[in-house]
């Protein structure tokens, strides 16, 4: 993710749980967050409790998410130095600091003005920082499972025709292929729950529709010929005959490695174990079975599929 | 829906969460079904149901932090505000890419293993390898490595500080701490993804309790780090190396039989170092290529008031006498050479000394006596010829300085001075806490002008924002002056660096002064080169310090020890000028040197500040 990536995400991040922007220019954001996002982002589960208890107003936190440091710093600079250049007048500022000096020493510490507002915490967004993580797990929390129907295309003129629609099981599946080292891919599948038929690169069909979570007008949803069991088999199947295809080199080569050094601490732990008093010997022995758990946990080639999201999309036509 | 790491992870997942297809003779799939339980029960409860937005919004998350490929280093693109150096990077990849993660960091000083170490952790955490991570260093660097984890690699690292710190992710922990009870339970019962040891050195002896205990730690990946894998024999390597991977070397008779001659000599050199380039690697300094900012010193020759001087010369009488009563036994002698150092520093050194002395003396010795008539000396001096110096110089600098000293009660004499004469000066020491350590050194940066540490204090410190250093006394152990003027002289400073040894004429310390910086040209060195001219003058024959005190002991004149004296530093000059040319560099202690033979381990690096 470039910064102008970053930008867009956060953008549409704050748009989706209703922030309200004071501030916003392409390379950042000054943000007061809607309840959603402050309970999501601000880590404070007992201020939140709080509120939840007494039923009291909350106060949510005011951000200034940065999303291109270099370029927001420039701009920071070039308009200190704009605005430092015209010089207040001498005679007024030190009547100004006089006053300010005299107000201190009746009210005590006073900061530079008395309207200044509370300090704004500044984040950098960047991709890998600690934020934008958490913007990604925010986002993740509540946009999990969903509920669909595709607004109809154009309307219908006659009032009284409906339009069928099919009712999808949609999933998007991160797999990965690990040992000692690890690869991602992602595969995303949509199940129709009349008919049975999958499709692959179903979520970028999803993103030529519209859809929205209200059941649109004039529209009736065919009856699911499958149950959502049968859709799940007919994924995890059609998933699994995909991966079959692939090359195994690398888990052949992750098993030789592991038998390598299965032989590698056998031969170290094996005479010692022989060698050693007979009252060491579990003590040895235990620790052996430790090393060479440890070394298959860390060769050992396996495959997971797990969910990212899904959803049931209710999309046009009878498919 | 993520995956957890631990070892248990394929078995604990079946039932009805899990499905398990067989994918090739070698690989199953592992479906988690999690999701489609929540699904239904969505379904049948008719919601909550979650935001369209966000739904598509964590797909594009999932495909900006996809894991492409097995080969690339993927913390990079995750790590905007600093650049590794190649070196560096090409390490972290080789760790990660072809010695699955367990490895022997040995880098020589200041060429960041703690930078390698903290890329390979970033990459495990990227890739979603790591998430459990122990980080065990002496305690004085603990605070450093948080900071340096969560500032350069965005990596929420916590010190461990109470029981409950172990439940975070990743927990730096002083490994003195973490064997002992209540934690060592914790820390034992736990599944690490990866552990790093800094200073493993430290465990190069199998024997310690705290060799035991890492041996004890379940891990996956692990990295150990250290610039001397081998201080003094082949064993220490081979001890490390069972750490890391047990029979990589063979079993213990194995190891002895295939590559040892004696204990410091290796023997099949170009097969040791093929079995060790698949868990060790060592970059060194490129020839010539330390650009370091340059080093300028100057000693400062002072002459001792009268008074000062009678006390000196009182004492050096006093501890010979002590010595020719002992019949020439040293180890006893030892401590009171100490006072005459200590005489050179400042009074409140000596006397604090003396009335320990004192009080150890038996009562109706006829020592006590003569002890008073020091201390009746003592009573004379007025003032510190040596303080008002160090006063003018730092006056004179109006930039930030740091004064070593050997002894805490100079250490307080000279704070309270500089506070007399209104000037801000903070303590450094040892003996402090973490915390108070921290906070001396925020003053130190912000508005105190000294910082006056002793000389426990000379690790674990970074002081790159200063450039001048006075060494009000000098250690006799050049190892540690040299620690002292690497607090300063680093990467990251980037002034060169003036350094003043405070000398008093016509004493023992005018000497020392003499053979560090005449004879080994200790100030000029190269970092890392004084390890290995020491290594071969001692040779397992008592250190430097040692032979200097039993010098000075025996010395009959004062002719007789300059004498002696030469000889050493002519021996030391000679040491030094054959490991600047390399010349026969396998004898007479091969230790240090088998390494600089690993080159295959490594690189060569050009630094740069």
């Amino acid at each position: 993710m470039n910064e102008k990536q970053v930008h867009k995400f956060v953008n549409r991040y704050l748009d989706a749980t209703e922030c309200s922007i004071l501030e916003k220019s392409p390379v950042h954001f000054t943000v007061k967050l809607s309840p959603v996002a402050d309970r999501e982002l601000t880590n404070r589960p007992y201020y939140w409790s709080f509120v939840d208890r007494v039923g009291a107003e909350p106060e949510t936190m005011t951000f200034l998410f940065v999303t291109d440091k270099n370029r927001y710093d420039a701009i920071e600079e070039e308009k200190s130095r704009k605005a430092r250049a015209p010089l207040p007048d001498p005679e007024e500022a030190a009547q100004d600091a006089a006053a300010n000096a005299a107000l201190g020493r009746s009210l005590g510490f006073l900061h530079g003005s008395l309207a200044a507002p509370a300090r704004v915490p500044r984040e950098d967004l960047y991709f890998g920082a600690r934020r934008l993580d958490q913007l990604f797990d925010a986002a993740k929390a509540k946009g999990s499972f969903v509920y669909l129907f595709q607004e109809p295309e154009k309307r219908s003129i006659d009032p009284f025709s409906s339009t069928p629609y099919t009712a999808w099981l949609g999933v998007n599946i991160r797999v990965e292929f690990a040992c000692d080292r690890k690869r991602e891919e992602i595969h995303c599948y949509g199940v129709s729950l009349a008919t049975g038929q999958c499709v692959e690169q179903f979520h970028d069909r999803l993103l030529t529709r519209k859809l929205t979570p209200r059941l649109p007008a004039n529209i009736h949803v065919t009856k699911n010929g499958i149950t959502y069991n049968k859709a799940l088999g007919i994924v995890e199947q059609t998933l699994e005959r995909r991966l079959r295809g692939y090359d195994y080199g690398w888990a052949e080569d992750a098993s030789a490695r592991l038998r390598e050094e299965l032989e590698r601490i056998g031969s170290y732990y094996e005479p010692l174990i022989q060698n050693a008093p007979e009252e060491n010997k579990p003590q040895i022995e235990e620790q052996y079975a430790q090393r060479q758990a440890e070394i298959r946990w860390q060769y050992e080639p396996r495959v997971t599929a797990s969910a990212i999201n899904c959803g049931i999309f209710h999309l046009e036509g009878i498919d | 829906m993520s995956q957890p790491t631990t070892p248990q992870a394929g078995q604990a997942q079946s039932g009805s969460a899990s499905v398990t297809r067989k994918l090739h003779p070698l690989v199953d799939l592992q479906c988690d079904r999690a999701w489609f339980d929540e699904l239904q029960n969505r379904l049948a409860r008719g919601g909550p149901w979650d935001d369209w937005t966000l739904y598509q919004l964590t797909m594009e998350a999932e495909q900006a932090k996809r894991i492409e490929s097995f080969e690339q280093l993927l913390c990079l693109r995750s790590l905007p505000s600093f650049e590794p150096m190649p070196h560096q990077i090409s390490t972290a990849r080789k760790v990660v890419h072809e010695m699955g993660g367990r490895a022997i960091l040995a880098d020589e000083v200041g060429l960041g293993k703690t930078i390698e170490a903290g890329l390979v952790l970033k990459e495990y955490i990227v890739r979603g390898l790591a998430k459990r991570v122990l980080i065990l260093v002496p305690a004085s660097l603990v605070l450093q490595w948080v900071r340096e984890l969560n500032q350069k690699f965005g990596i929420p690292a916590v010190a461990q500080k109470k029981e409950h710190s172990w439940g975070y992710d990743v927990v730096v922990a002083s490994i003195d701490t973490a064997k002992r009870d209540p934690h060592r339970d914790i820390v034992l019962g736990s599944d690490y993804d990866l552990i790093i040891i800094d200073e493993a050195h430290k465990l190069k002896n199998k024997k310690t309790t705290n060799y035991q205990f890492a041996n004890l730690l379940r891990k996956k990946y692990c990295l150990l780090l250290t610039a001397t894998p081998i201080q003094n024999d082949l064993d220490e390597l081979y001890n490390l190396i069972t750490l890391l991977k047990p029979g990589q070397l063979g079993g213990q008779s194995e190891f002895a039989a295939n590559f040892v001659v004696d204990k410091r000599l290796p023997k099949n050199e170009d097969q040791l170092q093929e079995a060790l380039s698949s868990v060790m690697i060592r970059n060194r300094r490129g020839d010539g290529g330390i650009h370091f900012t340059r080093r300028f010193v100057k000693n400062v020759p002072l002459a001792l008031s009268d008074e000062e001087k009678a006390l000196y010369d009182a004492v050096t009488g006093f501890v010979k006498e002590r010595y020719e009563e002992s019949g020439g036994d040293l180890s006893s002698m030892l401590s009171l050479v100490t006072l005459q150092r200590e005489v050179c520093s400042s009074r409140d050194a000596v006397f604090l000394t003396l009335v320990n002395l004192f009080k150890k003396t038996a009562e109706d010795s006829p020592v006590r006596p003569k002890i008073w008539e020091l201390v009746e000396k003592i009573k004379n001096i007025k003032a510190n010829t040596k303080a008002e110096k160090a006063m003018e110089l730092v006056k004179q600098f109006g930039e930030k300085v740091i004064i070593f000293t050997e002894y805490r009660a100079t250490q307080e004499y000279l704070l309270q001075f500089f506070q007399q004469h209104n000037m801000i000066a903070v303590p450094y020491r040892g003996g402090m806490n973490r915390g108070k350590k921290d906070w001396m050194m925020d003053l130190f940066r912000g508005r105190a002008q000294v910082l006056i540490a002793t000389e426990a204090g000379g690790e674990g410190i970074n002081l790159q924002f200063c450039h001048h250093m006075i060494n009000f006394d000098l250690p006799w152990n050049p190892m540690r002056v040299e620690q002292r003027i690497g607090r300063v002289h680093r990467l990251g400073q980037t002034e060169d660096v003036k350094i003043y040894n405070l000398c008093t004429l016509g004493t023992i310390e005018e000497h020392i002064v003499n053979l560090l910086h005449e004879k080994i040209n200790l100030f000029e060195l190269v970092i890392g080169e004084l390890d290995h001219i020491l290594e071969r003058f001692e040779n397992g024959e008592g250190t430097l310090e040692q032979k200097l005190a039993k010098m000075l002991l025996e010395a009959g004149s004062d002719t007789a020890l300059k004498e002696r004296l030469g000889e050493l530093g002519s021996s030391l000059s000679r040491i030094r000028s054959e490991v600047r040319t390399g010349q026969n560099p396998y004898a007479p202690a091969p230790a240090p040197d088998l390494l600089v033979k690993m080159d295959k381990l490594g690189q060569s690096v050009e630094v740069r500040p």
